[in-house]
């Protein structure tokens, strides 16, 4: 990794102030990251682990007029790449389409079903060809 | 592009200053409409002149509580901006590159639209 020297640390007088956004604002750590994701009936489905963005065209020289837009939640393997660095591959994401998204708040809402996201196939396979098939393993506990 | 492909870039200015690392992506939800939520627009980049990550955005935000532990992380987190899309020059390779004579923002959330959570 390269190093550089240390940056000037500016003094909140030096800065612009923050710019007026009529919209609702929202930073991708705090606001996004690691937040759980409830499904339309409340049901946890997952958390989040990174967020997928519009390519930019020409990252040499990209439009000041065409900034990224979030395109879908990304849930996926990431524990060894946050203590050893790196990420994942992007095929070991399973995407949430951010058009599924309906409230952002504490949790973030989908307005769909669980089931039927992608998402969620490993709990899928592990209820129908594993809980399922022990005894009592296709109802609630009484 | 993965939000992951962005944090952690060095930040340089135009003339090859060195300002930091990006620590965080700010978005407006006024992107493309869609039937439940607008699609977020990314706004700009937070950059720390120090650490390589930010934790609760105490800097961000108007949370003075627990006064001790907002006390530390603002101190940790002190010198930090916002810099608008607008103003990046570049993304090739594994850095950001600024335009000359871009806008250093305070990295405060405006109140009316902040999540809360």
């Amino acid at each position: 990794m390269t190093r550089h020297r240390t940056p000037r640390r500016r003094r909140l007088d030096e800065l612009a102030p923050p710019p007026r956004i009529a919209a609702q604002e929202l930073d991708a750590q705090l606001d996004l990251l690691d937040r759980q994701v409830l499904d339309r009936d409340r049901v946890q489905t997952t958390t989040v682990d990174d967020i997928e963005l519009t390519d930019v065209a020409d990252p040499a020289n990209p439009d000041p007029a065409r900034p990224p837009e979030l395109t879908a939640l990304l849930t996926g393997p990431v524990l060894g790449t946050r203590i050893f660095g790196g990420r994942p591959p992007e095929s070991r994401f399973e995407r949430i389409p951010w058009t599924d998204v309906s409230e952002m708040g504490t949790v973030i809402r989908l307005g769909v079903a669980a089931d039927s996201l992608d998402a969620t196939w490993a709990e899928r396979w592990v209820r129908d060809r594993i809980i399922a098939r022990i005894p009592g393993g296709t109802h609630d506990p009484q | 592009m993965i939000l992951s492909d962005l944090l952690r870039r060095p930040v340089f200015a135009a003339d090859g200053e060195y300002l930091g690392v990006v620590v965080d992506a700010r978005f407006a939800l006024d992107g493309t409409r869609h039937q439940l939520l607008n699609s977020p627009r990314l706004v700009g980049l937070i950059v720390s002149p120090i650490s390589r990550t930010s934790f609760m955005g105490y800097e961000r935000t108007g949370v003075r509580a627990p006064a001790l532990i907002a006390a530390w992380f603002r101190r940790r987190e002190r010198g930090s901006f916002l810099v608008l899309w607008e103003d990046v020059a570049s993304l090739k390779g594994t850095t950001v590159e600024l335009r000359s004579r871009a806008t250093l923002h305070s990295p405060r959330l405006a109140g009316d639209g902040r999540v809360e959570g």
